[in-house]
């Protein structure tokens, strides 16, 4: 089992790095796209259409988009999670990978970013009121795709899922004991 | 109770803060007296498993040519550790904050640096983001009644007013500010509550100084702070992080279980 962290140029990948090696796993950091990986996970910091034009650079979004059709499992962590999705209000111009339906919002409270120690909203025992680390501004208020949520301002998506993609709005890497065990089970089989 | 925690699932939270020197934990009244607590590391993992929040390492002894020991250990925690952590001490200019954040820290936190030269604060928020940068504010309650901001480790008398100083943290782009009220440092007699209810701040305000029970963390986050941060009363096994979070938590306090 073999992990690659996609580098796309935006931000530290050290904890993401040590974190899914503390889980176990052979870690690699793909600067270009590679098939010798199980996983792919695509971490991202800063603005919405920043890390989207990072994707149109060494054919990652063609990449990405033919990994996942062929059924292989993908992650995206943080503004990783929202490229799942069509559009951003943050940079409307910018393209999405479009994997999920949706355009992602501002969090609809006084005081952004988000920062600190959320409990989940799940229907699912594994996620259900646990807490999670989150640090953003923007986030997806609803989604059909949506297993864990929490509220800032406004309920959003803190947990989708739609077959093989998994997308996380919180650092699981900066979650503690339990964001190990929840980046374990995500990167399993 | 903070205005931050209504209509979010945000919860308080709670810090351990380590003074380093030498690559060791410490803990002292002044330089010259300082007692080992640990490896950094080690105390480190250890209240994360208990379940602390946040933790924040304060290189006591940094001076520029210390900076390498630092960002080894900065580089160390952020391998080891998955839980948030801030770095602070010597920290004078925005490439010192740069190499802190490439070796792994998540935040960092200024002091005398931010006195003397606010428009790091702006430099840092711009570059990093407001969510990277804790500033932390020495305050004293002098004999006369006056409140005095001091730097270099509480060491250094500046003129700048408190209330303003305030102000022109949050305005140039902090994103939490940390009071530390001096005249509680060490004392045991709970945080400062006039200092943390007086005002509403728009950023997170942790309470720093003083704590020795669990009472007096309640006491802090019911006068408005959004996070309280201890040192000693945990390094010295006084009190486990679980115990004072159990206390809060029977005290009608939401605060992150595990």
């Amino acid at each position: 089992m073999k992990v690659g962290i996609i580098d796309l140029n935006s931000g530290n990948l050290l904890s993401m790095i040590s974190a899914t090696q503390n889980t176990g796993y052979e870690t690699v950091v793909l600067t270009k796209p590679s098939e010798n990986v199980d996983v792919l996970v695509m971490p991202g910091q800063g603005r919405f259409g920043f890390v989207a034009s990072q994707l149109n650079k060494n054919n990652w979004r063609n990449f990405i988009l033919d990994w996942v059709s062929q059924g292989n499992k993908f992650i995206g962590v943080c503004v990783g999670m929202q490229l799942l999705f069509e559009k951003s209000d943050e940079d409307n111009t910018a393209q999405g990978l479009g994997l999920l339906t949706g355009t992602i919002k501002k969090l609809q409270h006084v005081k952004t970013p988000m920062v600190g120690w959320a409990k989940l909203h799940s229907d699912l025992d594994f996620y259900k009121d646990q807490y999670v680390y989150f640090v953003n501004s923007y986030g997806i208020p609803q989604s059909e795709s949506c297993i864990a949520s929490v509220n800032y301002g406004n309920d959003f998506c803190a947990i989708v899922q739609k077959d093989n993609v998994l997308g996380f709005q919180f650092h699981p890497e900066k979650s503690g004991d339990y964001g190990l065990n929840l980046l374990k089970k995500a990167l399993e089989k | 109770m903070s205005k931050l925690f209504q209509d979010t699932s945000l919860v308080p939270r709670l810090i351990a803060c380590m003074d380093v020197a030498y690559g060791r934990v410490v803990k002292g009244t002044n330089f010259k007296q300082l007692k080992d607590m640990g490896d950094p590391i080690e105390l480190g993992l250890e209240y994360q498993h208990q379940g602390v929040d946040e933790l924040v390492f304060l290189d006591i002894k940094a001076s520029v040519d210390k900076q390498e020991s630092a960002l080894e250990l900065v580089n160390k925690v952020a391998k080891t550790l998955s839980i948030p952590f801030t770095v602070g001490g010597g920290l004078k200019q925005l490439s010192d904050v740069d190499k802190f954040f490439n070796a792994g820290a998540d935040k960092v936190t200024l002091n005398t640096a931010a006195v003397e030269n606010p428009e790091l604060i702006n430099q840092i928020a711009n570059k990093h983001g407001s969510q990277s940068l804790i500033v932390a504010v020495d305050v004293n309650l002098e004999s006369n009644g006056e409140l005095v901001l001091y730097t270099h480790g509480g060491s250094k008398r500046v003129k700048t007013k408190y209330n303003e100083w305030m102000t022109e943290v949050i305005n140039r782009g902090a994103g939490e500010i940390m009071i530390n009220a001096m005249h509680k440092d060490g004392t045991g007699s709970g945080f400062d509550l006039e200092l943390l209810s007086e005002r509403e701040y728009s950023v997170p305000i942790i309470a720093s100084g003083g704590a020795k029970q669990p009472n007096d963390f309640l006491e802090a986050i019911n006068a408005g702070a959004d996070a309280v941060l201890a040192a000693g009363i945990f390094h010295r096994g006084e009190y486990s992080i679980s115990q004072v979070k159990n206390y809060l938590i029977q005290n009608q306090i939401q605060m992150r279980t595990i």
